[in-house]
């Protein structure tokens, strides 16, 4: 499969990622887990350092957690220009039982009102956009 | 156990900033900036700027040693480097400064850090290095202010610190820039109305939480304690600058714990034994607060304070000088005073102890810098005057 996120690669952070975007892109959600020690490994690396392996697993995990953190940015910043319309908007993060409290961030679908720290959320996927810069993107909404 | 290796082996003989540019108008690029901050600190210093042979910085600083040696007279060039990441490494380059001087590597070693949007790239930019993870950046995260503002959030709602401590820390910082004529900040009024009727950042960042990038450039000179007593400036001992980061720390994105933490658990445990004192003994410190809420985390960790009684301590009458608890930011700090990644906190933290401050903290003997919060490596540094040896 030809990925869209390849053409607008982003080369900041370490670059151990590609299989979230790829999933993403695929339509599921996926996050990496040790292939030997089981360990979910996320932000992902390269290597196990629990256990020393070079193996990961990526393995679906259920879109649903906690709002760990968020800000409501009201500033679009020179390398999130493509969001400059949808200032005030809230991103979260979120953390997923599912992922052994994996935190993973999204910005926001849906009203904001009553995002707070420990608020359920569940997710979505969008595919590649110029709004998330060419990646496909998680988004969370609050659950009612 | 103290490290007596580095604990007051080494000091501070010589600071200088450049006077402070709205960004991009300085006119002048930021090697000629660091430049003129070096040869003005080896001169507060009575040292000639021949004789500097190490040059250490820290983050995306490009002004290497070896291409201002030319305009120095550098007599030998024997010691260089940059410390990771951001201004997290400031402190931290203090101390690698102090063991190349313990270990013969070098005798006269500038410290500094430039800027300048004059023929340079946008500040913004140029501090994040280009380095920003894409699950940041796909999710409309981009500035520091962001990404600390989710920090400072989780400080807020699930460790219960009083949102006001922010706004507090703001106001120290403006409070001092009103006395300091150098200040960038110094005509700004701000009292509690006007701060909390700023525009939003980022959530819980109002502006005035935010430091602002300007064109300057800001160096000190660091030589053995034997050779200070003979210069013009009254030492300022290095008694410790630990940098690191703890397990489960460094390039975590969003899963480090504590959430809230500013980067010093360990760092500010190491700074404590190393130095063989502790957060009761400091008279004033300089908390670099790229964010405010970022500078509450460090306070918390370096011990000042714990969530639970974050409130009672971060209030505007303890953090100001000369009379607060703990003074801080005592020049205005990256928020009032200028904003060159943190570099200018050094120099007051050594003015403190020289006696010299706009806002000093009478008798001060132990002054503390706190680096970079927030940075997936940080550091921290505790000066002296002799009586705290
Ligand atoms: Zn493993």
């Amino acid at each position: 499969m030809e990925y869209e996120f390849h053409a607008h690669r982003i080369t900041g952070g370490i670059g151990a990622d590609d299989r979230f975007w790829e999933s993403l892109e695929e339509g599921e959600f996926r996050l990496p887990r040790c292939a030997d020690c089981k360990r979910w490994m996320w932000p992902a690396h390269f290597r196990c350092g629990q256990c020393g392996s070079w193996e990961q697993l990526w393995e679906p995990v259920e879109m649903s957690g906690r709002i760990y953190s968020w800000t409501r940015a009201h500033y679009a910043f020179d390398r999130t220009k493509e969001r400059a319309e949808d200032v005030p908007y809230v991103v979260v993060v979120a953390e997923l039982p599912g992922a052994d409290g994996a935190r993973v961030v999204g910005a926001l679908a849906g009203p904001d009102s009553g995002v707070r720290c420990g608020v359920e959320v569940r997710g979505h996927i969008d595919p590649p956009s110029t709004k998330s810069k060419g990646y496909p993107a998680v988004r969370w909404s609050v659950v009612d | 156990m103290v490290n007596t290796m580095l604990r007051g082996t080494t000091a501070v003989v010589g600071v200088s900033d450049t006077p402070w540019y709205k960004r991009g108008t300085s006119g002048e690029p930021a090697l000629k900036l660091a430049l003129r901050a070096i040869v003005s600190a080896a001169e507060d210093a009575g040292i000639d700027p021949s004789e500097i042979d190490g040059f250490v910085s820290y983050g995306s600083e490009r002004n290497d040693g070896q291409r201002m040696m030319p305009a120095l007279g550098t007599k030998e060039l024997r010691f260089g480097a940059l410390v990771w990441t951001h201004g997290g490494g400031i402190p931290g380059a203090l101390g690698l400064a102090a063991l190349a001087i313990v270990t013969g590597q070098a005798d006269v070693v500038a410290v500094y850090r430039a800027m300048s949007e004059y023929r340079g790239r946008r500040l913004r930019v140029d501090v994040a290095q280009d380095d920003t993870s894409p699950q940041h950046l796909v999710n409309g995260l981009d500035s520091p202010a962001q990404l600390c503002a989710l920090r400072s959030m989780r400080l807020i709602e699930a460790e219960g610190v009083p949102a006001r401590t922010l706004r507090d820390m703001a106001l120290a910082s403006y409070h001092h820039a009103k006395r300091n004529p150098r200040a960038i900040g110094r005509d700004t009024e701000l009292d509690a109305e006007t701060y909390e009727e700023s525009r939003w950042v980022s959530e819980p960042y109002h502006l005035f939480d935010c430091s602002r990038e300007n064109d300057a450039g800001s160096a000190v000179i660091l030589v053995s304690a034997d050779r200070a007593k003979d210069l013009r400036q009254k030492p300022a001992y290095l008694l410790g600058a630990p940098m690191g980061a703890a397990a489960g720390w460094g390039l975590r994105e969003e899963s480090g714990n504590p959430y809230w933490s500013a980067g010093f658990q360990g760092v500010a445990d190491r700074l404590w034994a190393d130095t063989g004192y502790g957060p009761g003994d400091v008279d004033v410190a300089q908390i670099y607060e790229n964010m405010t809420g970022m500078g509450v985390s460090a306070l918390i960790e370096h011990g000042f304070c714990t969530p639970a009684s974050a409130g009672e301590f971060v209030t505007f009458d303890n953090l100001i000088a000369p009379n607060g608890g703990l003074p801080i930011n005592t020049s205005g700090g990256n928020l009032a005073e200028g904003f060159i990644h943190g570099m200018s906190l050094v120099g007051e933290a050594v003015r403190q102890i020289r006696g010299t401050s706009t806002n000093q903290v009478p008798g001060a003997t132990l002054s503390l810098m706190t680096g970079g919060p927030g940075d997936p490596v940080v550091s921290t540094a505790l000066l002296a005057d002799a009586a705290a040896l």
